[in-house]
C-alpha cells in the first residue's frame, strides 16, 4: 500500500514479473502505474506490503536490487548538450562500469537501438524517437537482470518504436525480466506475455492478454450500417449471430460466436433488404476488456469511442 | 471585434500575471526588498538614515590636557555623530582601530596647547583604518571643523593684539617721520661744508702740482748743463794729443814738400829721373773734423741734452680733514607689543590597520562582484542545474542505479565548487591585471575565504534547489536572497556605509564574512591569520546550508 496524505495511490497490488517475459502494467493516467514503478525502482517505499526485486526485497536491500535494475523512465533523462556516448559512458560509470566493459557496453547499448552512427552528436540534435531509444540505451547498458520500462514509447515514430520493441525483445531473449508500463493497449497486446491491469490503484486482472479478454465474456462484434431500417428478427436465421446494443454509436451491433458467422449476418442483412452502407468487425481486446472490467476506457480517446 | 479580442487578450495576461507567484514576486517585492536594502545601506552616505543616525564611535587620548585639548574634548562631545570613547593611551586606541571597533581614533599629544600658543603649531594625530572610509571621513570632518574653531578664536585675540600694535606703530612713525626732517636738514648743512672742502682740497693739490712740476724742470736742467760741461771738458781733452798729432802731422808734410822741392831742384836735368815719393795716408774726413771742430759742438753731438731718466718725486698732497658731523637725537623706539600668532593645528592621518590611505576602489570591487556573480552562478549551476535535472528524470534515474545518490550529489557540487574557486580565482587574477589589485602580503591566504565562500555559495544552491517548487521560482527567489546577501553583506559598497544595525544583521550573512577576509588580506595587508576565523564562519555556515538544503532536497526529489 501507498498513500499521500488522505489518498491512497496503491492497494492491494500484487503481481509477479517472470525472467524472460514481459509483464505489461496496464491503466489508464493515475491508475498507479508510476508508482508502482517507482517502489519497484526503490525511488519509492511502499507504506505496507511486501516488494521483492531479484530476490532483494525492498526497502531493505534497495541497494542490491539496484544492481539487478535498469529503470527506463518515462521523462527523456538525459544530458541534451552531451553526446550519446558521453551520456551512455555517465550512466556506465554510475552504473559502476569501468575502463574496457564500460567502453564495451556503451557500443553495445549503441548498437541495440541503432544509434552507433550517430553515438557522438550532441542528443539536443536527436528527434524525440532517437532520444527515446537513447533513453532505452542509458536503462539498460549494463545488462540488468529486471527492467522497468515506464511508457518507453510515448511519442515515439514508428520507426523508432520497431526498433526498441525489437531492443526489449531481444533482452528478454537474453533472460531479463521487463516490467513493461504503458496506456497503449496495441503495445502491451504485441508485446507482453503477461499483463497487470491496473485501476485507481487496484489490480483489477491479471493474466495473459488472451486470458483476460476471454476472462471477460465478450465475443467478437459485427457493426452494420444500413441504408434503410432492418425489420425486427431479421437476424434469427444467422447461426451463432445475435444482435446487441450498439455502444459505439448509431447502428447496429451484432455479437457473433466465430468469424464464420459475419457471413450469415451479413446475408441475413442482405435478406432483410437493408443495403449495407458500412460493415466493421471488431475483435475484443485488453481496452474492451479494461472497460468491462472498470467501467472506466484505458485513455480519453478510448472513452470517446466507448 | 478587435477590441473584444484585445480585451481578451489583456485580460488573459493579467490572469497569467496574478497566477504566477514568482513573477508577482520579482515585479513587486524584489525592487521593494532591494530599495530598502539599498535605502539604509547608503542613508548615512547621505547624511540621514531612515532609522536615525548612529553615531560613531571616536576613541580620543587627549595627552595634552591643556586648553586646546580641552577645547576639542568638550567641542566633539556636542557632536551628534561622534560618540566620544576617551582611551588612557595611544596602544588603546590604534587597538581599537586594529579591531575594527572604531574607523578612527583622535590624539591630542602633549603640549599641543603650548606649540600652538607659541606660534609653531601641532599635529593632532588621527589614527584610521582607511577602509572605514565614512567614519574616517566623518571623523576627519569633525576634527577639522573643531581645528578651525580653535583657530578661529586665537585669530580673534590675535586680531585685537595686533589693532594695539598697529597703534603703537602709528604712533612711532610720526616721532620717526619728526627726526628724519631734522635728519635730513642736518645731511644738508654737512653736504655744504662737505663742497667747500672738497673745493679748497682741490686748488690746493693743484698749486702742489705746478710747484712740483716748476721743481722739476729746473733740476732737470741743471742736471743736463752739468752733464753737458763735463763732456765737452772731457772731450777737449780727449782730442788735445789727436789735434797736436795733426799739427805736427801737417808740419811735416809740409817740411817733406820742401825738402822733395829742394831734391829736385839739385837733380836739376835729372830731375825728371827722381821717382815720386811714396803718398802719404789720407787722414779720414770724420777724424779730420774731430782735429778741426769746435769741442763744444763735438760734445754736443756725441752728449744730447734733455732730462734724466729718473724724474724727481712729486710732494705728497694731504687733503683737509672733513668736519665732523652734528650729532642726531634719535627717539626712542618703543618696545613692541607682545603679537603672536597661534600656531597651525595640522592633522597627521596615520592608517593602523596596514590600510593604505588610497584605497584602490578595485580593492573592494573586484572581490565584492566576485562574489555576487559567483552567487548567482551557483543559482544557476547548482540550483537550476539540479531543477533542470530533477525536471528531466536524471535524478530519479540516478537514484535507481547502484551508485548511492549522496555521491551523485556530492560530485555535482563538487564539480561546482571547483568551478566556482576556477571563476573566483579568474576573477582575481584579472582583477590585479587589469586593475592592479592589492593580492596581500600572502596571496595564496586569499585562497582561504575564497574556498569558505564558494563551499558557502554551493551549499547555499543547494538549498534554493531544495526549497523552490519549480525552476521558474528560483532565479525570482534566488536573485533577491543573493542580491540581498550581496547588498548587505558589503559586496556592493563598503560595508562601514551601512547603520550599526544593519551591520549587526550582516554578520549572519556569509558575504560579510567573506568581504572582511578579502578587506583584511587585500586592503589592510594582513597576514593569513587575519583570515582564519573569517573562514572558519564561512565553513560552518557552509555546513549549515548543506545540511538545510540536502534535507530540503532529500524531501523534494523523495
Amino acid at each position: 500500500m501507498k498513500t499521500y496524505g488522505a489518498r491512497t495511490a496503491l492497494a492491494g497490488v500484487s503481481f509477479v514479473v517472470r525472467a524472460g517475459a514481459i509483464t505489461g502494467l496496464l491503466g489508464p493516467n493515475g491508475a498507479g502505474k508510476s508508482t508502482t514503478i517507482s517502489i519497484i525502482a526503490t525511488l519509492l517505499e511502499a507504506d505496507s506490503g511486501m516488494v521483492t526485486v531479484g530476490g532483494h526485497r525492498l526497502p531493505g536491500d534497495a541497494a542490491a536490487a539496484r544492481r539487478v535494475l535498469g529503470l527506463v523512465p518515462q521523462r527523456l533523462a538525459l544530458y541534451p548538450t552531451l553526446t550519446a556516448r558521453e551520456n551512455l559512458r555517465f550512466f556506465a560509470r554510475m552504473q559502476g562500469l569501468r575502463g574496457a566493459a564500460a567502453r564495451a557496453a556503451v557500443d553495445d547499448a549503441l548498437a541495440l537501438v541503432a544509434l552507433d552512427g550517430r553515438a557522438d552528436e550532441p542528443v539536443a540534435q536527436f528527434s524525440g524517437g532517437m532520444k527515446r531509444r537513447l533513453n532505452l540505451a542509458a536503462g539498460i547498458l549494463h545488462r540488468p537482470r529486471i527492467i522497468l520500462l515506464d511508457e518507453p514509447g510515448v511519442g515515439v515514430d514508428p520507426q523508432s518504436r520497431e526498433r526498441i520493441f525489437e531492443a526489449i525483445q531481444g533482452l528478454v531473449r537474453s533472460g531479463a525480466a521487463v516490467l513493461y508500463s504503458t496506456h497503449y493497449m496495441e503495445e502491451a497486446e504485441r508485446l507482453c506475455d503477461d499483463v497487470v491491469l491496473l485501476d485507481d490503484g487496484h489490480v483489477v486482472a491479471s493474466g495473459t492478454p488472451g486470458e483476460l479478454v476471454v476472462r471477460t465474456g465478450m465475443t467478437t462484434q459485427v457493426h452494420l450500417r444500413t441504408a434503410r431500417p432492418l425489420p425486427a428478427g431479421w437476424c434469427d436465421a444467422a447461426a451463432g449471430a445475435r444482435v446487441v446494443g450498439d455502444a459505439r454509436g448509431p447502428g447496429i451491433a451484432v455479437a457473433v460466436d466465430d468469424d464464420g458467422a459475419v457471413s450469415r449476418v451479413l446475408a441475413a442483412v442482405m435478406r432483410a433488404g437493408g443495403d449495407v452502407v458500412e460493415l466493421s468487425v471488431h475483435h475484443p481486446n485488453l481496452a474492451d476488456a479494461f472497460f468491462r472490467l472498470t467501467g472506466r476506457a484505458l485513455r480519453d480517446e478510448d472513452g470517446a469511442k466507448a | 471585434m478587435i477590441l473584444g479580442g484585445l480585451g481578451a487578450a489583456i485580460a488573459k495576461d493579467l490572469r497569467l500575471l496574478v497566477r504566477d507567484r514568482a513573477g508577482l514576486v520579482f515585479l513587486a517585492i524584489a525592487p521593494i526588498i532591494v530599495i530598502t536594502v539599498a535605502g539604509f545601506s547608503l542613508a548615512s552616505l547621505y547624511g540621514t538614515s531612515a532609522r536615525g543616525t548612529a553615531p560613531y564611535e571616536l576613541p580620543v587620548v587627549d595627552e595634552d590636557g591643556g586648553r586646546i585639548g580641552r577645547a576639542l574634548a568638550e567641542a566633539l562631545t556636542d557632536e551628534p555623530d561622534i560618540r566620544v570613547h576617551p582611551v588612557a593611551s595611544r596602544d588603546a586606541a590604534r587597538e581599537l582601530v586594529r579591531g575594527h571597533a572604531a574607523g578612527a581614533a583622535l590624539v591630542i599629544p602633549a603640549g599641543t596647547s603650548d606649540a600652538v600658543a607659541a606660534g609653531t603649531g601641532a599635529p593632532l594625530l588621527l589614527y584610521t583604518d582607511p577602509l572605514k572610509y565614512l567614519e574616517v571621513a566623518s571623523a576627519r570632518l569633525v576634527v577639522e571643523e573643531l581645528r578651525h574653531r580653535v583657530e578661529n578664536t586665537a585669530r580673534t585675540r590675535a586680531a585685537a593684539r595686533l589693532a594695539k600694535a598697529r597703534a603703537h606703530a602709528l604712533a612711532t612713525r610720526r616721532r620717526f617721520e619728526r627726526a628724519a626732517e631734522r635728519l635730513r636738514r642736518e645731511r644738508a648743512r654737512v653736504v655744504e661744508a662737505l663742497a667747500a672742502a672738497r673745493a679748497g682740497a682741490e686748488r690746493r693739490i693743484e698749486d702742489a702740482r705746478r710747484r712740483a712740476a716748476h721743481d722739476v724742470a729746473a733740476a732737470v736742467a741743471a742736471i743736463a748743463a752739468e752733464r753737458e760741461a763735463r763732456a765737452r771738458a772731457r772731450l777737449v781733452e780727449e782730442l788735445a794729443p789727436l789735434r797736436a798729432f795733426f799739427a805736427e802731422l801737417d808740419a811735416r808734410q809740409r817740411e817733406f814738400a820742401t825738402w822733395l822741392a829742394a831734391v829736385r831742384e839739385k837733380a836739376g836735368r835729372f830731375a825728371d829721373r827722381v821717382p815720386p815719393p811714396p803718398a802719404p795716408p789720407v787722414v779720414p774726413p770724420a777724424l779730420a773734423a774731430l782735429a778741426t771742430a769746435d769741442p763744444a759742438t763735438i760734445a754736443a753731438r756725441l752728449v744730447p741734452s734733455g732730462p734724466p731718466a729718473t724724474m724727481p718725486a712729486l710732494p705728497a698732497l694731504a687733503l683737509p680733514t672733513p668736519p665732523p658731523l652734528p650729532d642726531l637725537e634719535l627717539p626712542v623706539f618703543p618696545e613692541p607689543p607682545s603679537v603672536m600668532l597661534p600656531g597651525p593645528l595640522r592633522i597627521d592621518e596615520s592608517s593602523v590597520t596596514g590600510a593604505p590611505a588610497r584605497v584602490n576602489t578595485f580593492d573592494q570591487n573586484v572581490p565584492g562582484f566576485s562574489i555576487t556573480f559567483l552567487l548567482l552562478g551557483m543559482l544557476l549551476g547548482v540550483s537550476l542545474g539540479l531543477l533542470d535535472e530533477r525536471d528531466w528524470g536524471m535524478l530519479e534515474r540516478l537514484r535507481a542505479m547502484p551508485m548511492p545518490f549522496a555521491t551523485t550529489l556530492v560530485a555535482k557540487l563538487l564539480a561546482r565548487f571547483l568551478v566556482g574557486v576556477m571563476q573566483m580565482v579568474t576573477l582575481f587574477a584579472l582583477g590585479w591585471i587589469a586593475f592592479g589589485i592589492s593580492l596581500g602580503p600572502e596571496p595564496w591566504a586569499l585562497l582561504l575565504p575564497t574556498a569558505g565562500i564558494v563551499f558557502a555559495g554551493t551549499a547555499f544552491g543547494l538549498i534554493v534547489a531544495g526549497a523552490a517548487r519549480s525552476r521558474e521560482a528560483v532565479l525570482p527567489v534566488g536573485s533577491i536572497v543573493i542580491v540581498t546577501m550581496a547588498a548587505v553583506g558589503g559586496c556592493w559598497w563598503p560595508i562601514d556605509l551601512e547603520p550599526a544595525w544593519m551591520r549587526r544583521v550582516a554578520l549572519a550573512l556569509p558575504t560579510t564574512w567573506a568581504m572582511a577576509a578579502f578587506n583584511d588580506l587585500m586592503i589592510r595587508r594582513q597576514p593569513l591569520a587575519a583570515a582564519l576565523r573569517p573562514t572558519a564562519v564561512l565553513l560552518a555556515h557552509g555546513l549549515a546550508y548543506l545540511a538545510i538544503g540536502l534535507a530540503l532536497f532529500r524531501r523534494r526529489t523523495a
